[in-house]
């Protein structure tokens, strides 16, 4: 199979969707309404583009002044002034077009194209060239005239256009892709979207993906699903068993947990999830290094934490063997996050990771369907990476018989589960765990009291005399 | 009358520009590149002639060389550059001002008088 030359977007994320970039000498349709982010889309394709040794040229139908552009421009990180007029020409065939109409456009830009040898050409403003022809069949025509003529050139064209044109418009067949910029209000939430609607000879990732306009342009964070996670292998989980920190846990898990497994731990608020996590971090080291991807203590709270667990934390950051990663704002992308976490992991080689939390993570997605898709390929490229994985899920009720696990779906992704809860005895509220599951290994099921000291985590054989623990309120066996 | 040509690809610019300099009685003739410029310089005859640097067709500096080689040395033109000004300035020789965009339009309309003197 031929793979096409690729021109690289140097748009984080997009050249992964059109595997490798935008197809060399071709043309595409970027649409969006107007502040969709099209003009610094094209011009983070141009600016990388000349970087890297092309020549770009900007035509522009639009009667905004390109100081005025190159005003707005240079608040971004890619934009370089000494380019333009050397290695990048704007033009303006504003005037053109109003006083010598579509052709004259179009044999203009095809002598540009030739002089100024561009081997990217960005025409901004095909909206005017569409309300200007007399029917839309013109359109298509100046589209296509210009892209015969710059495919032969080998230039690769951006037509871009705030008008919303459907599939089924004349320009779209003309055209090898159209890539649509979007926005989406969930709540009070505004979510921007890449639409990937035609990519001709490619074989890009299609659907709608996630992206955010940053100082440094668009990045774009492809649904985590579409590119990880998608080639399990049954034999990523080891045999080796990794100390869960615990000893009286590891002795209760037949050993510790399955390397390379993924151990969601259930519980309310204060029911040991984190303190259970820090102690899963304090074996790491540096050939073992850990992540901590956590939402809601600060490091320092958290290093005060493991300070009364008799854990040095500080330590294990100060020597690289930890790093721990605070999310300040839940106003992320779910998928942001995903590849947050699994560049950090690549980073580092991490083999350690706890993430607190799970639900944490959950909370930044907008369309909680996907959820699962989501969880499962972030699972499986973790269990590929070797990486052995304590995640905690928040539960809302602190007592009570009912438990309100996540989706019966997302326990089933996971290999091992936990669960911790309160419970009254005599009068008295006290902490039990117990494992509800442990992929492919035989394991303790008692219930136990979980207590921490000065010197960390206690597994106590307290309920072994008592029945309805999990009802929340333990009644004396027999009694 | 005298008369100054103004060529720019960008309308918005050559209208600010030939606002300011008719408010002033000059008569201005525009061109939205240099081949057209040359047309408009054979057949109108300006005193002076304004250009942007970066154009289709040809840039200021080679429409500049055109003019000086169809018409002598003797006509002063005035650049208009944008981020290019230091290519431009290299060519400096042949221009009587450059102004750096954005600029001031009095500042232009001010130089235009000190090259030409006021309109008659």
């Amino acid at each position: 199979m031929e793979q096409l030359p690729r021109i690289e977007s140097g748009i984080a994320g997009l050249d992964i969707l059109l595997k490798g970039g935008l197809v060399a000498g071709a043309s595409y349709i970027v649409q969006g309404r107007p502040g969709s982010g099209k003009t610094i889309f094209a011009s983070q394709i141009a600016f990388h583009h000349a970087a890297r040794g092309g020549r770009v040229l900007f035509a522009t139908l639009l009667s905004e002044t390109h100081e005025r552009l190159f005003q707005f421009l240079s608040t971004m990180e890619f934009f370089r002034r000494e380019r333009i007029g050397a290695e990048m020409q704007f033009v303006s065939a504003f005037d053109t077009l109003e006083n010598e109409g579509l052709d004259e456009v179009v044999k203009l830009l095809r002598r540009e194209i030739s002089r100024q040898k561009a081997s990217v050409m960005v025409v901004d403003g095909v909206l005017n060239a569409r309300s200007r022809a007399e029917t839309s069949l013109d359109t298509k025509r100046f589209i296509a005239e210009l892209q015969g003529h710059a495919a032969f050139a080998g230039c690769t064209v951006l037509f871009l256009t705030s008008a919303r044109l459907d599939d089924g418009s004349p320009e779209h067949t003309m055209v090898d892709g159209v890539i649509e910029l979007g926005e989406e209000l969930i709540g009070s939430r505004s979510i921007r979207r890449l639409h990937l609607r035609k990519t001709r000879g490619s074989g890009a990732i299609p659907g709608l993906h996630d992206f955010e306009i940053t100082s440094h342009g668009l990045v774009v964070h492809p649904r985590l699903e579409s590119v990880w996670g998608r080639t399990a292998s049954p034999e990523a989980i080891g045999t080796r068993r990794e100390s869960s920190g615990v000893p009286a846990l590891d002795e209760m898990l037949g050993g510790g947990l399955p390397s390379a497994s993924v151990t969601l731990a259930l519980g309310p608020s204060g029911s040991g999830k984190t303190t259970l996590g820090l102690h899963f971090l304090s074996r790491c080291s540096a050939e073992e290094p850990g992540l901590l991807f956590g939402f809601y203590e600060t490091p320092e709270r958290l290093c005060m934490k493991a300070a009364s667990l008799g854990i040095d934390l500080r330590g294990l950051i100060a020597s690289g063997a930890v790093e721990v990663l605070w999310q300040t704002s839940a106003e992320r992308s779910l998928d942001g996050l995903g590849h947050k976490l699994l560049q950090a992991v690549e980073r580092r080689r991490v083999r350690r990771l706890m993430i607190d939390s799970l639900s944490g993570v959950a909370r930044a997605s907008a369309r909680p369907e996907r959820l699962i898709d989501f969880h499962a390929a972030l699972a499986n490229e973790l269990r590929e990476r070797h990486v052995t994985t304590m995640a905690s899920w928040e539960m809302n009720s602190l007592f009570g018989a009912e438990i309100h696990a996540p989706a019966p779906e997302l326990s089933s992704l996971v290999d091992n589960l936990l669960m911790l809860r309160f419970v009254e005895a005599k009068a008295d509220v006290k902490r039990v765990m117990g494992i509800l599951k442990v992929r492919d290994s035989d394991y303790d099921s008692s219930l136990r009291e979980f207590s921490v000291r000065g010197d960390g985590i206690h597994l106590g054989r307290g309920f072994e005399r008592m029945a309805s623990v999990l009802s929340g309120a333990a009644t004396i066996a027999g009694s | 009358m005298t008369t100054i040509l103004v060529v720019d690809d960008e309308f918005l610019i050559t209208d600010v520009l030939a606002f300011a300099l008719e408010d002033e009685g000059f008569m201005v003739v525009r061109a939205s590149n240099g081949k057209k410029g040359l047309d408009v310089l054979d057949r109108e005859r300006p005193s002076l002639v304004i250009t942007d640097y970066m154009m289709p067709v040809m840039n200021g500096v080679e429409f500049a060389q055109a003019i000086h080689g169809r018409h002598g040395e003797g006509m002063p033109i005035i650049l208009m550059s944008g981020a290019h000004a230091d290519l431009a300035r290299q060519s400096g020789h042949l221009f009587a001002c450059i102004f750096d965009k954005p600029f001031v339009v009095s500042e232009v309309v001010d130089a235009v008088i000190r090259l030409v003197g006021r309109p008659g």
